[in-house]
């Protein structure tokens, strides 16, 4: 191996760590407010690619259909619920953000031409039409059960997982797909040839982290959020409903999910089941941080793609075996550093 | 009490629909799992299959096994005891049809595969004496990329397959011959099916700096390592397997593609097929029917494996009823001897003629080279 | 309830009689599944410890046999034995490391040795690599070839009705009350003697076993093995099996078990009649019924059906038996405790400021100042729950700080807690048994062998007996939870009773009670 092969490896490593740590900040994110485990993080990264891939071949995705379903049956549970307690101010926004909003989208990618926009635009849609579907997920399969254990929120995560990957093979076919590059520029750093796609996946992973610091440390919402992760009895007390910050959790989650996707469509094809392994891996470097520093996170997920790079150049059939079993003794070092507490579960 | 009575029921009725005497074709497959996008043409074609054979209604019942032994070997054992089946097709992929191989010799009932690997039906014994095959063997397809490549003056040779059965069939079948043949095979590297990055693998074969490169895997993921290598600038020849030969490979694959070399059953370059070849109007017709059905472009090589097996059927069938009723193990062992004396059948894929030792039956006429030119699969002459 | 179990077991005698053969298929699937997910439900549902990683040692069992009886031909049965031996080993090997883990990084750890051994077996050349092993024998007991699922499927139940009751066994035991406190309770369990991280160990172990048997019968009934039913996926959906059946109970492994396989196969058939198309929407609709069960069935579904059940007729008898024997006690005036200059920071804080203080036998010593003055941390410090920043502390005249509070406890401190720490679903009786653990001896395999029962005897006479003398003796059998905190609080002191301590440190045991409960304390 010489320099220029380790500059390539670092560079690739690099590049899909930074996917990793977008997704363990997402991950992070979650735990940490509602303590759930977001297994089916991956599978909004799918979507997010591959309604992005039906949008510019002018088709309408099949996940319009789950956002307008799932929206249905939100508005229905909630608005049953509302009348129940006779709160009918609720209402409006039950309606606008489960109807108007699902309609609207629908709307568009029927009313435009949809493989004729301006790339920024279509990306727009395909977001609009994914990240909703994000709290409603929250509000469907784990509201009800926002108190239970971690293991049971585990599990929903699992069951959740199995339906949107069967919805994604059916929408999206077994099939992979890719999307043009947002730029087919490249650069020469020394001897190094970085492409313009390289520059946009890691510019917009550290503009997100950045993002995300400043959402969290310098708006309402986001210190509501941080307030939830730290004590969520607390933070209720405080009038901070864990309700909406936990569809707040799960529509960031969802955000970043489908935006990484949309990033790395065009450097690797993108299968319905993409995710789970990507998503793990973000998962991991999430660990790593401990769930809960987003910096050690975003430094996990970097090691873990380097880890995949060099070692898919060693010994590539081996390569989850080594990134896996590496994880180990960092796990039990992060263990060992942290002070113990018993759960109470 | 009430359970035992209502399996009772169910019991009997699934007794009384095969007391009918319909042929019951039991089809496991991969439809969903890794191996969806091979199991998806093949669940589509079995909808296209005739209902009727020599006066016989044919009943289809269609089974997912999700790419997993246990479910294939569950449906498989299903088929058999619920659906009193008198053949199974399946599966998808080599380690499903493998497994069940114990399950239809233990029930005496012929078994058609439509997976890759010889050890289906090699070596033969008294349980593989139930079960035939109707893909290239891995053997053939290596042979051909082997042949092509000595004759272009390849000297070295790398490998990239997939990390599953799969790329390992390939593997094995490949290095064997390519050493007969005094190729050297300058490094092998593996990578899975969803991997967002093969940088590392791509860097490792070209630093082994090989004449050309032979990628092993089905459907548009082969396409990521061939497009990683235009990416770091690979000059060399580059081979794929039959596994790439659908259009969703050219739509990813895109002008990355270009020039790939590949064997391939003729059905994937039948228009171009001589009027001389007998397998041209077989393999038109199943392409003609799949599209109508399915929209234009849409038919894969492996959808044709299906199509080939219910020929086979379609073929022994008439000789095993003269001999016994569907439903009874009579019928079942004549089937398997019909389709073992199978003889000159013309399927999309090749020409078919079996024999107690060759439960595959294909020959030369099986396999074309192809080359994609302009987006478009051309026959190599 | 009694006769219930004897019709569902001339069922389960009758069922490959009269079943369709795809049937008794199902329920040797069944039955494999379970004996997996039963592993999950000691070490998950009871112990707290959650595993993603079952199904690498299915594989291991499965691999094991699958290879030494194709390549060396050896006999099954000699397999399995290696199989268990090794998958011991590798179990002791990653419980070692794992079981280190706290929290959340746990189950990580599972999920990361649960796909490392899933890409070995894909990788290895001589387990036949992804393609998989072919051949593997028929087995053979007595003479008799288990070659149809017929015959295979007694094999299979026996196997898993044996397990389930020897796992009955040992929840009722003294090992099992330990086991039992694993989740939720660490902290007192220690207190009281019990080496937890032992107990974690062993049901690792013993979850680890019961999936290579498992493995070993898959591998077996199925005469084909590749590492796909290995798969991370699979080991998901054993974790499922378990939680949607009831992870904290043993019945709840096979009605999981059993209910996902019968679902799977149910929604196989009926979907293409719905949806006119099959395959696709079988994990869609599985996955939105697995949610909906747990939403309204969040401890699984056997506490329900329990419910539904006649309710059982608990042996209700105060056991009778033998006392257990006693500790020499101290003769009085001798020194008990010496605390001498003891210190405990916390960070900045100073809680214990060079303390010094001893006891006598036959001494009662008051520890009195406001709130926030240290006095539980001097108490935690003691018992060893606490480690000392600086000073010593002498017990029977022997130096214990640094030592953990278990081998304090063996020397003969028994404590109580601030804030009553009891296993609130556990009957009042098994709560302050667990207080005399360490005055048994019997382990794992007696208690699963049902070796135990003259020990066990006396050890809940002892306990009945420590709570007849506090005053609970109407309540022995309630759960502890139901009880006032004032009662809990002496069945605390019951607790530390029973280990028949000769020193008894009480922290505050009259706080938050009542003029009455005070005077009954009193």
């Amino acid at each position: 191996m010489d320099l220029q092969i380790a500059l390539l490896l670092g560079q690739d490593g690099v590049v899909n760590g930074a996917i990793y740590a977008l997704l363990a900040l997402a991950l992070v994110l979650v735990f940490a407010v509602t303590r759930v485990i977001f297994i089916p993080q991956g599978e909004f990264v799918a979507y997010g690619a591959l309604t992005l891939v039906s949008v510019q071949a002018g088709k309408v995705p099949g996940t319009l259909w789950l956002l307008l379903g799932a929206g249905l049956v939100v508005a229905a549970i909630d608005i049953a619920l509302a009348l129940r307690v006779g709160n009918r101010r609720r209402l409006p926004a039950i309606v606008g953000w489960n109807l108007v909003l699902p309609g609207a989208v629908a709307g568009a990618l029927y009313g435009l031409d949809l493989a004729q926009l301006p790339m920024a635009l279509q990306v727009v849609l395909a977001l609009a039409v994914v990240v909703p579907l994000g709290p409603m997920v929250y509000r469907l399969a784990y509201q009800p059960l926002a108190e239970a254990s971690v293991l049971v929120l585990l599990i929903i995560s699992v069951a959740v997982h199995f339906a949107l990957v069967g919805l994604g093979l059916f929408f999206f076919g077994a099939e992979g797909s890719r999307t043009p590059a947002f730029s087919d520029a490249s650069f020469q750093l020394g001897t190094l040839n970085v492409n313009g796609q390289t520059l946009w996946v890691l510019g917009a992973s550290f503009a997100l982290i950045v993002a995300l610091y400043a959402f969290f440390g310098r708006t309402l919402y986001g210190k509501a959020l941080r307030a939830t992760a730290i004590n969520r009895v607390g933070a209720r007390l405080m009038g901070i409903s864990t309700t909406l910050a936990g569809k707040l959790s799960f529509a960031l989650a969802a955000l970043i999910g489908a935006f990484s996707g949309i990033l790395i469509a065009p450097i690797t094809t993108v299968y319905y089941d993409t995710g789970f392994l990507v998503g793990l891996k973000g998962f991991v470097g999430a660990i790593i941080g401990g769930l809960v520093s987003y910096p050690l996170a975003a430094a996990g997920a970097l090691l873990v793609g380097l880890l995949e790079s060099f070692s898919s150049f060693w010994a590539s059939a081996f390569k989850e075996v080594i990134v896996f079993t590496l994880i180990i003794p960092v796990l039990l070092w992060r263990s060992l550093t942290s002070h113990h507490v018993e759960e109470e579960e | 009490m009430k359970l035992k009575s209502l399996l009772a029921a169910l019991f009997s009725i699934a007794a009384v629909s095969a007391a009918q005497a319909d042929i019951n074709v039991g089809v496991v497959l991969s439809a969903t799992g890794p191996a969806a996008s091979l199991g998806i043409p093949e669940k589509n074609t079995f909808a296209l299959m005739p209902t009727t054979v020599a006066g016989q209604k044919i009943n289809y019942i269609v089974l997912d096994d999700a790419s997993d032994t246990t479910t294939a070997v569950k449906n498989t054992r299903k088929l058999i005891s619920e659906d009193k089946v008198d053949v199974i097709i399946g599966s998808t992929i080599t380690p499903n049809s493998l497994a069940m191989i114990d399950v239809v010799a233990e029930a005496e009932t012929p078994m058609i595969s439509m997976a890759a690997s010889a050890r289906i039906v090699d070596p033969m014994d008294a349980k593989r004496a139930w079960v035939f095959k109707t893909p290239q063997n891995d053997v053939q397809m290596s042979t051909a990329i082997v042949e092509h490549m000595t004759n272009g003056n390849v000297k070295t040779v790398g490998f990239i397959g997939f990390s599953d059965a799969y790329g390992e069939g390939w593997w094995q079948e490949f290095s064997k011959i390519a050493e007969l043949r005094k190729i050297k095979v300058v490094a092998s590297e593996r990578y899975n099916r969803t991997d967002t990055s093969v940088t590392g693998q791509v860097l490792k074969l070209m630093s082994a700096n090989p004449d050309a490169i032979l990628i092993a895997g089905s459907g548009t993921p082969a396409a990521l390592p061939q497009k990683t290598l235009k990416e770091k600038g690979y000059k060399g020849k580059i081979y794929q397997t039959h596994g790439v030969a659908n259009n969703d490979f050219l739509r990813v694959g895109g002008k990355d593609v270009e020039g790939t070399l590949l064997p391939a059953g003729p059905v994937l370059v039948a228009a171009q097929l001589p009027d001389s070849n007998p397998i041209k109007k077989v393999a038109l017709d199943y392409i003609s029917k799949y599209e109508a059905a399915y929209g234009a472009g849409s038919v894969s090589t492996f959808g044709a494996h299906a199509w080939d097996a219910g020929l086979l059927l379609q073929n022994a069938i008439p000789a095993a009823l003269k001999k016994a009723q569907p439903g009874t193990k009579e019928f079942r062992k004549a089937l398997r001897d019909a389709l073992e004396g199978t003889k000159d059948v013309i399927g999309a894929h090749g020409v078919f003629t079996m024999s107690p030792m060759d439960h595959l039956g294909l020959d030369q006429r099986a396999r074309v080279m192809v080359r994609i030119e302009n987006g478009k699969w051309v026959l190599q002459k | 309830m009694r006769y219930l179990k004897l019709v569902l077991l001339a069922l389960l005698l009758a069922a490959p009689m009269v079943l369709p053969a795809f049937y008794v298929t199902l329920l040797n699937y069944i039955g494999l599944y379970a004996l997996v997910a039963l592993g999950l439900v000691l070490m998950t549902g009871v112990g707290g410890i959650t595993s993603f990683g079952q199904a690498a040692f299915v594989g291991l069992g499965a691999y094991t046999t699958a290879y030494l009886s194709t390549a060396f031909g050896l006999s099954p049965w000699i397999n399995l034995v290696i199989g268990l031996g090794l998958t011991a080993l590798v179990a002791l090997f990653l419980g070692l490391i794992t079981l280190r883990l706290s929290g959340h990084y746990l189950p990580l750890g599972t999920i990361a040795w649960g796909i490392s051994l899933y890409f070995l077996f894909g990788n290895l050349g001589f387990l036949g690599g992804h393609t998989g092993l072919t051949g593997v024998p028929v087995l053979e007991v007595l003479g008799l070839r288990l070659e149809k699922g017929e015959e295979f499927y007694y094999l299979v139940w026996l196997v898993l009705l044996g397990a389930m009751l020897a796992t009955q066994n040992l929840l009722d035991s003294r090992e099992g009350r330990a086991i039992r406190a694993l989740k939720g309770g660490s902290l007192m369990a220690e207190a009281m003697g019990v080496n937890t991280t032992r107990s974690k160990t062993v049901i690792f172990l013993i979850a680890a076993l019961l999936a290579c048997l498992s493995g070993w019968l898959y591998a077996h009934l199925q005469r084909f093995v590749n590492p796909t039913p290995f798969s991370l996926g699979i080991g998901i959906e054993y974790l499922f099996m378990a939680v949607v059946g009831g992870a904290a109970h043993v019945w709840g492994a096979l009605v999981g078990a059993g209910l996902i396989t019968v679902l799977k196969q149910w929604l196989q058939d009926l979907l293409p009649k719905i949806f006119g198309q099959s395959g696709n929407f079988e994990v869609i609709v599985f996955g939105v019924m697995m949610i909906l069960v747990l939403q309204r069935a969040r401890e699984g579904l056997w506490p329900i059906l329990l419910k539904l059940l006649p309710a059982a007729a608990h042996p209700h008898a105060v056991p009778a038996g033998e006392p257990l024997p006693k500790r020499e006690a101290p003769a009085p005036g001798t020194v008990l405790l010496e605390v001498k200059n003891a210190r405990k920071e916390f960070g900045g804080l100073v809680a214990n400021n060079n303390m010094s203080l001893s006891v006598k036998a036959g001494e009662v010593l008051a520890l009195i100042g406001p709130n926030g003055a240290g006095k539980s941390t001097m108490f935690n410090v003691i018992s060893g729950v606490l480690p000392l920043t600086s000073g010593e502390v002498r017990f029977l005249g022997e130096r214990v700080d640094g030592l953990p509070s278990r081998q304090i406890a063996r020397r003969g401190m028994g404590r109580t807690f601030q804030h009553v720490r009891l296993l609130p679903t556990m009957t009042v009786l098994e709560n302050v048994a667990l207080g005399a653990h360490l005055r048994g001896h019997k382990g794992v395999l007696a208690a699963a062998l049902r070796l135990d029962r003259e020990e066990e005897a006396r050890l809940l006479a002892e306990a009945a007996r420590q709570l007849e003398r506090v005053g609970l003796g109407q309540h022995l059998f309630d759960e502890a939870g139901s009880l006032a905190l004032g009662q809990q609080r002496i069945l605390e002191i019951a607790r530390a009773l029973c280990s028949d301590p000769c020193l008894l440190l009480l922290d505050e045991p009259a706080a938050g009670l009542r003029y009455l409960e005070k005077q009954a304390l009193a």
